[in-house]
């Protein structure tokens, strides 16, 4: 039996729980959210805050929100304050108030009975519990939209006015209220909406170069030196990109193209790895896609096909597709066609889906054309052209 | 109020059924504490003011929840938790 190949140090490190010490290009958010809660470090009792933090799935909100948690609870502990950050999915809890709360006071009181009073109830109870405990809580609600679309107005005002009900009492209770969307929020009564949307951080979507730190982050603390090269860290974060800049995305295909190369016995994550994980993502081909391309076309396609498994690149030029092309022609005896058509090839087979072309500007001698074989493994590409080549399915 | 004997506080088998229960868990509600002994409120809510009254147990009051556990502070439930403890690993 071969000696077992790993190329992961630690893939806990992928984890989507894993809240990384750095968190690349969101250190003015955090900035900012710290300076909003800076009163839990100097005078908690004196007021509560809310914050709304929005963007787009894999933009970082949890991760920034549980970050700050764990930072702020770290210097509330050096400073002898009594803060607790407690991190709850309001999906998970059905969008119930009663659910989300029951998780709250359970941080403290793990058997508390799940039955037999109200949420309203549960609402005075949940103050009652933190004045006994003498403690002070951010709580983050995640997946916000799931509470305000099952409990609308009533539920969310409750709870974001509940200090207001304690005048000249401890504030106890501050809120981070993340959604991806701002629009949930317009559902809300006018006086709810106002309390809500004082601080709002938005999060934008990350860049291509953006995304690429993120995963140089994550792949320093989750795998062995030397194990994944730069082509395919540009290749997932191509990919994550055109997930709307999903880092989240990025880092999990990261880990699964970690898992083929492992089962593959390789010692690096190829850019192939990459569309193997793809792949079992998303089905991303259709053989149906495939036999209904011309017969150039499917020979253009083996040529590229072919180079990327040779070449293990994430990325050709036009020009050596053309010339992988030229070489699958004389295997066909067929005679190579125009370069303009091969052009309006490549942009028929991105808008299917199997390729991805991208005119890069930077070179020195003007303007090229890049290609990209994004979701589909090379070599499975391969075989299934060659397959209907032979069958005659032109 | 009258202190019991140690041998009346531990003569009931309920009891010490609540107190192996609030060892192991930390803390229940009355509701709770007497459907897991299968008995009615009342005698729990009985059982309980006992245990309470020699110190053993204290209890907190979060509007209509009232929960048990034992007290910390208390010698008496410190010998309690060492007996409990100390029974159940010779059992293994």
């Amino acid at each position: 039996m071969s000696q077992y190949r790993n190329v992961f140090k630690d893939e806990t490190k992928l984890d989507i729980n894993y809240v990384p010490y750095k968190l690349p290009h969101r250190d003015r958010e955090l900035r900012l959210l710290t300076e909003f809660f800076s009163f839990e470090l100097q005078t908690p009792d004196k007021m509560a805050q809310r914050v709304l933090i929005t963007g787009d799935v894999g933009t970082g909100k949890t991760a920034l929100s549980q970050r700050f948690g764990a930072d702020i609870v770290r210097e509330a502990v050096k400073r002898g304050i009594n803060l607790r950050y407690i991190h709850v999915n309001c999906r998970e809890h059905r969008g119930s108030l009663f659910l989300i709360l029951q998780h709250v006071v359970s941080a403290f009181h793990p058997n508390f009975p799940k039955r037999g009073y109200s949420a309203e109830e549960l609402l005075s109870m949940l103050t009652e519990v933190l004045d006994d405990e003498n403690v002070h809580v951010v709580l983050a609600l995640d997946e916000f939209d799931s509470l305000v679309e099952l409990e609308g107005t009533e539920a969310v005002y409750k709870l974001t006015r509940l200090q207001e009900t304690r005048q000249n009492r401890p504030q106890r209770l501050s809120l981070i209220c993340i959604l991806r969307n701002l629009n949930v929020i317009a559902s809300l009564d006018l006086s709810t909406r106002s309390t809500l949307q004082s601080n709002v951080i938005s999060l934008q979507k990350y860049d291509r170069q953006q995304l690429t730190d993120i995963l140089k982050d994550r792949i320093l603390l989750a795998f062995k030196p030397a194990t994944v090269p730069e082509e395919t860290v540009s290749l997932i974060a191509e990919l994550a990109f055109s997930e709307n800049g999903n880092a989240r995305f990025g880092i999990e295909l990261l880990w699964r193209a970690g898992k083929y190369a492992n089962a593959e016995e390789r010692d690096i994550v190829t850019p192939e790895c990459v569309r193997e994980a793809v792949s079992s993502i998303i089905p991303a081909m259709r053989k149906s896609d495939l036999v209904s391309l011309g017969f150039h076309e499917k020979l253009f396609l083996l040529g590229t096909a072919r180079l990327f498994k040779q070449t293990q690149k994430a990325q050709v030029s036009l020009t050596e597709a053309e010339q992988a092309y030229t070489i699958a022609c004389e295997e066909s005896n067929a005679k190579p066609i125009s370069h303009t058509q091969l052009w309006k090839y490549v942009k028929t087979l991105s808008a299917i889906g199997i390729l991805k072309a991208e005119v890069s500007s930077t070179g020195s001698r003007g303007r090229s054309t890049l290609i990209y074989l994004p979701r589909i493994p090379a070599q499975e590409l391969e075989k299934e052209l060659v397959a209907l080549l032979e069958k005659g399915e032109a | 109020m009258k202190k019991l004997n140690v041998e009346d506080v531990f003569s009931s088998r309920l009891r010490m059924k609540i107190l192996k229960m609030l060892n192991q868990v930390g803390e229940l509600n009355v509701s709770d504490i007497a459907r897991r002994l299968s008995v009615n409120y009342e005698t729990t809510s009985g059982h309980l003011k006992v245990l309470e009254d020699e110190g053993i147990l204290q209890h907190q009051v979060f509007g209509r929840i009232r929960l048990y556990r034992l007290n910390e502070r208390s010698a008496k439930a410190k010998a309690v938790q060492n007996l409990i403890e100390t029974w159940e690993k010779t059992q293994q």
